[in-house]
């Protein structure tokens, strides 16, 4: 809201320059977003919370003023000159909807002028960024600025038998508001009709056909208070958001409905010819009950951590328009006043009290330990992904956790989660593959000329049992182009499946898994067969990676192969991360041997090393060399493997080593037919 | 006759045959000098000492038997003194030569220490990750324990448990993607402040951090997901001085030394008295600047009591327990820390930004 100063020193004194009011109202909690000279004027813009419509005016603000400063208020005095005709001669006023309105305040006048309102009210309007339209219209708004109460003033002869009624709408009824737009009501909407039709929305908007005009020569003001949710909800449901529909929704002050009429008609008196009829018509069917609350001195030390005594917080309550009562011992009974909607228990009032008070005026102190902390589940484990992951050259990334519904069908395992209200048909399920998220990545990257790319992102996948929804983390890798750019010395080396492979090894190796088998079985239809793998453990399945099937990353336009992998944390975590052992180091070095096999196509090393199995001494198994040509035997393959022996403190005879070299060819020769190469 | 098949036979035969002892040893020498001469690796240094030196069948071995062990007695003297100065210079010259083959070997031809060497660079860590993790080990120091929660969440704990009405704006399909009535993406870290109050009683002090999600689009401002940190601490006797103590340390770590902080009060459902925090710009340090909007004041979080009715929600008696809590987003700490200006970034995996934080 923009407030001027000089409108804000008709109610409070303020020696303190612009900027300064701003600083002491920010800290205050009405916050000053800038101050702006404007015409000769100082305006402020504030943006107030929306628990505190009573500060959003100029009297409001000035009693913040008053209390942050400790300076009376003055409030505008109304100096009301009543016509000795009643007013309830000249209309009526009935409310049918009680528990949407609470009160309707009615004015009468009669024989007034419409015409262009004098300078000094179109200044503070269009200063405050409201259109003058006449001096009807502009006093409606003008009080609205002033004391926050939304009137509205109707065209008395417009009215239908000059009555009022504040009904619901009937189903089917319609009318045309200010704005010229036909509005179609339902019973949920609030309107106030004449004896026949609608004639305003409640507390939004005025209907055009009751409209002030030129012509109109007698006027009913209305001061009424609605209820805050139907004006929310109707005012959401036709998209009409007025300065009247954001105060009732947020709660106006049931007590100021007569004075701002009263305050209309008097100035009304000041701009134009005309009769203010007597009395005021009130029907006020729900009485606002005076709400009383106890505030604990006690309790507003132990809460804030400041020693204020009971008659410093007494003053500034007291500053506040709250009446205060002393209740025995250190408490108050504190007499809430009804424009303050947001203040009904004691913790309210302790806020109050510090705001004024002031948080800078609170010392700081640091809570002291209670005890120990602990740390988040699977840190540890997260902490050696993340400090792999970069050991291996992988920049980590962040991606969406939603994706599409065909995206979801086609790369997940699962039934997708679907969002009810998406803001893309790109993002409508939660993603049930992470896959997807890291092709997009990976896309974005080579579309950009970026063709090298290693990245890893640590996400959830969402999944959905019955009523339970589990969130396993998963960590996916994406990786394309060189593993290593062409430098002086060696040429570029294009990634490939074993590179990615070393990796999720390294990976895998952090964590204490007795057993780690790839096999090409049943990997994802997102991945080519038989140049993707899956990852089994005693846990079982741990990861998938490969190759990206190339329709896949065709479409989203990568024209290099893509490598993924994607790796279930979970599974992992359950494992543990291994914890180093010290063993006592070999006092004899290791003996290796080299054999050169001869094996038949469609055996694959993972079974060669299955066949050798556990041998006595045998600490590794390393394939040196794989050819194939014309010198190998049509059908088959040459391996060159190194097996390697080590035993603690003793060196190995040649007997022995022989023996192992027979036990190992044996195996081979017996289980897979693999014969030393001649 | 060669020198070799001298040195093999008796000095007194060769004397007789007309050669003069201190002529042989001359010999000797010169041709020890012109071998020493063709010397240049240890391999041939060795052979090289085998054929001078060799216990057996050195040349300074026979002739010390063949020449000075059958020397007449006449000649005895002479022999002795030139058969042992011959030893010493050969002896010497050796020494002296392997330490020269030795040096040499030592010696390194210049390189180009100007050529780069082959680029190895560690993977990029993520700025949101760098924030969240910084703010981690502050409040680490401060006894705060972790917990992320779940993204999936009932509205009870996104909404309710923490005290918005049910006709507050955020609740609305506009703002907020739900799964189904009564299920959502939550908007916030907070429900966790519920979970953890109804698993733990306390005293208690926690951060929680982790993805939140709001039904927005993503364009350069706004971003349907990102990172939320929230602390909060509840006891018996936790102050609104404490989570101002709490928060100004915080801010002095983070931000840098030197940064001042002033609580606004403000208004969020979920705690009472409620304020938001600015820190003294950190990049004019409160001159005023283009990223102050040359206010000097930057607004960095939200926070207060927990209000009463939160704590009741979790189960807890509000007139014995007592808390704070704050809550900031680590997307918008990364945007200011990093000076980036488009949230996007984060979450493409653009290669050439996330490079910038290795």
């Amino acid at each position: 809201m923009r407030a001027l100063v000089s409108w804000l020193q008709d109610f409070v004194e303020i020696p303190e320059s612009p900027a300064q009011l701003a600083a002491a109202l920010t800290l205050a909690g009405m916050a000053v977003d800038t101050v702006e000279t404007v015409d000769g004027e100082a305006v402020l813009e504030l943006d107030i919370t929306s628990n505190r419509p009573d500060a959003a005016n100029h009297l409001g603000l000035a009693r913040e003023i008053a209390a942050i400063f400790g300076r009376p208020l003055k409030r505008p005095k109304i100096e009301l000159v009543e016509d000795v005709r009643p007013a309830a001669d000249f209309a009526r006023i009935e409310i049918d909807a009680e528990d949407l309105c609470a009160r309707y305040v009615g004015r009468v006048l009669l024989g007034v002028e419409v015409k262009p309102s004098p300078d000094w009210l179109r200044r503070r309007l269009e200063l405050c960024g409201t259109r003058s339209i006449n001096n009807i219209a502009d006093l409606t708004n003008y009080v609205l600025l002033e004391c926050g109460h939304p009137t509205h003033a109707f065209d008395l002869n417009t009215l239908n038998d000059r009555r009022i009624v504040v009904r619901r709408a009937a189903a089917g009824e319609a009318m045309r508001t200010l704005d010229g737009l036909e509005r179609k009501l339902t019973p949920e909407d609030l309107v106030i009709a004449d004896a026949y039709h609608p004639v305003a929305l409640a507390g939004i908007m005025g209907g055009l056909e009751s409209e002030i005009s030129d012509s109109t020569r007698d006027v009913l003001i209305e001061a009424a208070w609605f209820e805050p949710g139907p004006v929310r909800r109707t005012s959401r449901r036709l998209s009409l958001h007025t300065e009247a529909s954001y105060r009732f929704a947020r709660g106006a002050d049931i007590e100021a409905a007569p004075w701002a009429a009263d305050r209309i008609a008097a100035l009304l008196g000041r701009l134009s010819p005309g009769a203010v009829l007597q009395g005021r018509l009130d029907v006020y069917p729900r009485r606002r009950e005076a709400l009383r609350v106890d505030l604990r001195a006690d309790r507003f030390r132990r809460v804030i951590g400041v020693d204020l005594s009971v008659d410093s917080m007494r003053a500034v309550l007291e500053r506040l328009d709250f009446h205060c009562f002393y209740a025995g011992g250190e408490t108050l009974s504190v007499e809430i006043p009804s424009h303050r909607l947001d203040v009904e228990r004691e913790i309210d009032l302790i806020e109050e009290v510090a705001r004024v008070h002031g948080y800078d005026h609170v010392p700081s102190t640091l809570p002291t330990i209670g005890r120990p902390l602990r740390p988040a589940p699977h840190v540890a484990e997260e902490g050696l992904v993340r400090e792999t992951l970069r050991a291996l050259g992988y920049d980590e990334t962040i991606g969406y956790a939603f994706q599409s519904a065909e995206e979801a069908e086609m790369f997940g395992a699962w039934p997708a989660i679907p969002l009810r209200n998406p803001f893309s048909e790109l993002a409508a399920v939660m993603r049930t593959s992470s896959a997807p998220t890291m092709l997009q990545a990976i896309a974005h990257n080579v579309h950009r000329n970026e063709t090298n790319v290693k990245l890893a992102e640590l996400g959830r996948l969402y999944r959905r049992d019955h009523d339970d929804f589990s969130e396993p983390p998963v960590l996916t890798l994406g990786a394309t182009g060189d593993v290593r750019p062409a430098d002086l010395r060696e040429p570029a080396k294009e990634l490939d499946f074993y590179d990615l492979k070393a990796d999720v090894e390294a990976l895998l190796r952090r964590f204490d898994l007795a057993q780690i088998q790839f096999d090409d079985q049943d990997t994802p239809a997102h991945y080519i067969g038989g140049c993707s793998a899956r990852v089994q453990t005693e846990r079982g399945t741990v990861a998938y990676l490969g190759e990206v099937d190339p329709q896949i990353t065709e479409k989203r336009k990568i024209r290099q192969p893509v490598f993924l992998a994607e790796i279930f944390l979970d599974k992992l975590y359950e494992a543990g991360l291994r914890r180093p052992q010290h063993r006592d180091l070999p006092k004899a070095p290791s003996v290796y041997r080299d054999f050169s096999l001869l094996v038949p196509e469609g055996i694959p090393f993972g079974e060669i090393r299955t066949a050798i199995g556990v041998m006595e001494h045998l600490i590794s198994l390393e394939p040196m060399e794989i050819f194939r040509g014309k010198q190998v035997t049509e059908g088959h393959y040459s391996l060159l493997l190194r097996a390697r022996w080590q035993q603690g403190d003793q060196t190995f005879t040649d007997e022995q080593v022989n023996a192992y070299a027979e036990q190992l060819t044996g195996a081979l020769d017996r289980k897979l037919n693999i014969q030393l190469r001649g | 006759m060669s020198f070799d098949e001298k040195a093999a036979r008796p000095i007194a035969e060769l004397v007789a045959a007309g050669e003069s002892v201190d002529a042989l040893y001359a010999e000797l020498l010169r041709a020890f000098e012109t071998e020493r001469g063709g010397v240049r690796s240890d391999d041939a240094l060795k052979t090289f000492r085998d054929r001078w030196l060799g216990r057996k069948n050195g040349l300074l071995s026979a002739t010390n038997d063949q020449w000075l062990k059958l020397a007449p007695r006449e000649l005895k003297p002479q022999v002795g003194k030139l058969q042992n100065e011959t030893r010493k210079r050969v002896e010497g010259d050796l020494a002296s030569l392997q330490e020269t083959l030795a040096a040499a070997g030592r010696k390194r031809k210049a390189i180009d220490v100007t050529l780069p060497g082959p680029r190895r660079d560690l993977g990029a860590r993520h700025p949101v990750r760098l924030v969240l993790e910084e703010c981690i080990e502050i409040f680490g120091s401060l006894g705060y324990s972790v917990a992320e929660g779940p993204e999936i969440e009932k509205f009870f704990y996104n909404f309710e448990a923490l005290n918005f009405p049910p006709d507050h704006p955020a609740v609305d399909e506009m703002d907020t993607l739900f799964v189904t009535d009564d299920t959502l993406l939550r908007t916030h870290t907070s429900p966790n402040q519920i979970r953890i109050m109804e698993a733990i009683e306390p005293p208690l002090r926690y951060v929680v951090h982790g993805k939140v999600y709001r039904n927005d689009a993503p364009d350069a401002t706004h971003s349907p997901m990102f990172h939320q940190l929230e602390v909060f601490a509840v006891s018996e006797s936790t102050t609104l001085g404490d989570l101002k103590g709490t928060l100004e340390y915080f801010a002095e770590r983070f931000f840098g030394k030197g940064t001042k902080t002033r609580l606004r009060p403000s208004f969020f459902p979920f705690t009472e008295p409620s304020a938001e925090m600015d820190v003294t710009c950190p990049f004019c340090a409160g001159r005023g600047c283009r990223i102050c909007k040359q206010t000097g004041w930057i607004e960095v979080l939200g926070c207060g009591m927990i209000d009463p009715n939160v704590l009741r929600s979790a189960g807890l008696d509000p007139d014995r327990y007592q808390g704070f809590a704050a809550g900031f987003g680590l997307d918008r700490f990364a945007m200011l820390k990093y000076d980036i200006n488009d949230i996007s970034l984060l979450y493409n995996g653009d290669v050439r930004f996330l490079r910038q934080f290795r």
